[in-house]
C-alpha cells in the first residue's frame, strides 16, 4: 500500500523517530541536570572514597586506606551509633504517636481543621529559626522550659548540655516540628477508610480501643509501612537539629552522620574520607529504599482498595 | 443526663487536643513577645507568651546590626529563581513523560525517579567539587543550579498530565500546532493547580534550606536567611536573644503566608507522595 511520500511502514517509522527527538528535547534540561548534579556527584562519591582530597592539593589515590580507617574510627563508628540512638529513639515516637493523634483528630467531631492547621504548622516554618529559638527556651538557667520545671517543684534540667538530657531535648524538638507529617499521612489514612468497617464494628458492640486496634491499625497498615520507611531515612540524614541545637554536644553524645561528614569534609578538608562516609550513608539508604520496594507488596494489607 | 454522659468523651477529647495545639503554638508565641521586650529583659521570668511590652527597636536593630534585609532579599531572589525555572523544566519532563512516546521513556523516567531517594548528604560533597571546579562556591548559583531538578515534582507534574483527556491536543493537532506550543498553551494552563502545588513545596524547601548555604555561602552579605540568623546568633551574646528573636520572627512570616494561603495544596502534596508507593 502507498501513501504520499512512502508506505505506511516509512511514515510510521518517521513519526517513531520524530517522537524520540521530541521526547529527548523536551527531557534535555532535566537531562542535563540529572547528570551533572545527581549522576555524576554519586558517582565521584564513590570514586573519590579511594582518594586523599583536600581541594587544594591533586587527589592521591590511596585504595582501600580509607575503608580500612572507616572501620577502626571511633569517632565514625560514634557518630553511626547515636545516628542509631537517634532511629530507635525518633521512629517510635513518630510512627506511634503520629497515628494516636490522628485518630483523635480524625474522632474529634469538631474543630477538626482547626486542631490539623495546628499541629502541621511548626512543619512549614524553617527548622534553623525555630531551632535558635529551641535553643534560648531550653537554657538552663535562664530558659522557659526550666523556669516550668521550677514552678513545678522540680531542679534545673540540663536540657542541652547532659549526654542523656540532649536526647530527650531533640526527641521534644522532633516531634514538635515533625509530627505534623506524619500525622497528615495517618490522618490521610484514616480518612480513606471506608465507613462499612466502622459500621460494621459498631454493630457488632466493638469498644473504641477495640476498633482501632482491630479495625483501624490493620487496615492502615500501607501507611504505617510508608510513614516508618520515610521516617527511617529522615533520621538517617539528621542535621539540622543536632547541629543547631547541640553542634554534636556536649562532647559528641549527639555528633549524627551527617554532622560527621560536614565536619570531614568542610572543617577537616579531608574531602576523599568524607566523601567515603557519605557513600556508606548512600548506600544504607539505598538497602532501605529496596525493603520498602519488596516489603510493601509482601507485608502489606491492601485488601480494600 | 445520659445523653451528657454520651458527650462526655467526646468533650475530653476536644479539650484535650485544645490544650496539645496550645503547646503545639505556644512557642510562637513566645517568639513574639519575647522578641518584643527590652533585650536586657529577653529571659526575665516569668516568660510572657503574650506580649507586656513593644520595645519595636529589636526589630530595627536586627537590620541595622546586620545585613539582615540583604538575607531577606537573597532567600526570595534563590527561591524565586528555582521556581520559575522549575516550572519550566518540571513541566517539560513531565509533558515527555506523560504525552510523548519514545524510545527508552520507561528506563529514563525510573532512572530519575530514582535520583529522589539519593540523600542530600550523599550528594553534599561531589556538588561542592563540581562547583569549585566550575567557580562557583560562594555565590547562589551554586545554590540555584541543584535545585532545579526535582524528581519529585516531575513525577507529580507527569501523574497529573496523564489525567489531561487526549481530545484536547487532538483538536490542536488538526489545527497545526507543534509539540512546543501543545505543551506551553494546553498542557502548562491545564496543569495549574500541579504547579501551583510544586511551586509551592519548592519555595518552601529553597526557603527553609540550611545545609546547603552553610557549605557555600560565607560572606555576610551572600547569605540567606536562616543561615543568617545562625550566624547573627553565634555573634550575638545571649543578652541581646530578643534582637535574635526579632529576627527570628520575621523569618517565619513568609511560610506562615505561604501555609494560610497553600494548606489545600499542601494537604494535595501529601495526599499524592502517600499515592506514590
Amino acid at each position: 500500500m502507498k501513501a504520499a511520500g512512502g508506505t505506511i511502514e516509512e511514515l510510521r517509522r518517521k513519526k517513531a523517530r520524530r517522537n524520540n527527538v521530541a521526547g529527548y528535547m523536551f527531557l534535555a534540561p532535566t537531562l542535563i541536570l540529572f547528570l551533572g548534579f545527581i549522576l555524576i556527584p554519586i558517582l565521584l562519591s564513590s570514586v573519590l572514597s579511594f582518594f586523599k582530597y583536600n581541594l587544594i592539593t591533586d587527589a592521591k589515590f590511596v585504595g582501600l586506606d580509607n575503608i580500612i580507617k572507616f572501620f577502626n574510627d571511633k569517632g565514625v563508628m560514634n557518630s553511626f551509633g547515636n545516628t542509631f540512638k537517634f532511629l530507635v529513639i525518633l521512629v517510635p515516637i513518630h510512627c506511634v504517636l503520629g497515628v494516636v493523634l490522628a485518630f483523635l483528630v480524625y474522632r474529634a467531631k469538631r474543630f477538626q481543621f482547626f486542631f490539623r492547621t495546628a499541629i502541621y504548622f511548626p512543619t512549614v516554618v524553617t527548622t534553623a529559626s525555630v531551632a535558635l529559638a529551641w535553643g534560648y527556651m531550653f537554657a538552663t538557667d535562664t530558659g522557659v522550659i526550666n523556669y516550668f520545671v521550677r514552678m513545678l517543684g522540680g531542679s534545673n534540667i540540663p536540657w542541652l548540655t547532659n549526654k542523656t538530657f540532649v536526647y530527650v531535648t531533640i526527641a521534644l524538638f522532633s516531634f514538635w516540628k515533625f509530627i505534623g507529617t506524619t500525622f497528615l499521612y495517618y490522618f490521610i489514612g484514616l480518612q480513606n477508610i471506608p465507613d462499612v468497617y466502622y459500621e460494621a464494628a459498631q454493630i457488632d458492640g466493638s469498644s473504641t480501643l477495640h476498633t482501632f486496634i482491630h479495625v483501624t491499625l490493620p487496615l492502615l497498615t500501607p501507611t504505617i509501612f510508608f510513614v516508618m520507611i520515610t521516617n527511617i531515612v529522615g533520621v538517617f540524614q539528621i542535621f539540622d537539629e543536632p547541629f543547631l541545637l547541640t553542634n554534636g554536644g556536649p562532647g559528641s553524645a549527639t555528633k549524627t552522620v551527617a554532622l560527621e561528614i560536614y565536619q570531614t569534609a568542610f572543617k577537616e578538608m579531608n574531602i576523599g574520607y568524607g566523601a567515603m562516609i557519605s557513600f556508606v550513608l548512600f548506600l544504607i539508604i539505598l538497602v532501605i529504599t529496596i525493603v520498602q520496594y519488596v516489603g510493601q507488596n509482601k507485608w502489606v494489607v491492601y485488601d480494600y482498595e | 443526663m445520659s445523653k451528657m454522659k454520651a458527650k462526655m468523651p467526646q468533650i475530653i477529647l476536644i479539650v484535650f487536643l485544645f490544650a496539645l495545639c496550645l503547646i503545639m503554638l505556644a512557642p510562637f508565641a513566645w517568639i513574639i513577645s519575647t522578641s518584643l521586650r527590652l533585650p536586657a529583659e529577653s529571659f526575665k521570668l516569668p516568660p510572657q507568651f503574650f506580649p507586656t511590652s513593644f520595645h519595636y527597636q529589636n526589630y530595627v536593630d536586627v537590620f541595622t546590626s546586620f545585613p539582615f534585609a540583604r538575607c531577606i532579599f537573597n532567600s526570595l531572589k534563590i527561591a524565586v529563581i528555582v521556581v520559575a525555572a522549575n516550572i519550566i523544566i518540571t513541566t517539560m519532563a513531565g509533558y515527555a513523560f506523560a504525552r510523548i512516546p519514545f524510545k527508552g521513556k520507561n528506563v529514563v523516567f525510573m532512572l530519575i525517579l530514582a535520583g529522589m531517594m539519593i540523600p542530600t548528604q550523599a550528594k553534599l560533597i561531589p556538588t561542592y567539587i563540581v562547583m569549585s571546579k566550575l567557580g562557583l562556591v560562594g555565590t547562589h548559583s551554586a545554590l540555584i543550579l541543584p535545585a532545579l531538578i526535582s524528581p519529585i515534582n516531575i513525577f507529580f507534574v507527569r501523574q497529573f498530565m496523564m489525567t489531561i483527556p487526549s481530545s484536547y491536543e487532538e483538536a490542536a493537532y488538526i489545527d497545526g500546532a507543534g509539540r512546543v506550543k501543545i505543551w506551553w498553551s494546553i498542557f502548562v494552563p491545564m496543569s495549574k493547580s500541579v504547579i501551583v502545588m510544586v511551586s509551592l513545596l519548592s519555595f518552601l524547601a529553597s526557603w527553609n534550606d540550611f545545609i546547603n548555604p552553610l557549605i557555600f555561602l560565607s560572606k555576610y552579605e551572600m547569605m540567606t536567611l536562616p543561615l543568617g540568623l545562625k550566624t547573627l546568633s553565634g555573634a550575638m551574646n545571649t543578652g541581646s536573644a530578643s534582637i535574635v528573636l526579632a529576627g527570628v520572627a520575621v523569618s517565619l512570616v513568609v511560610p506562615t503566608l505561604l501555609y494560610i494561603f497553600g494548606q489545600k495544596h499542601i494537604l494535595k502534596s501529601v495526599v499524592m507522595s502517600g499515592l506514590k508507593t
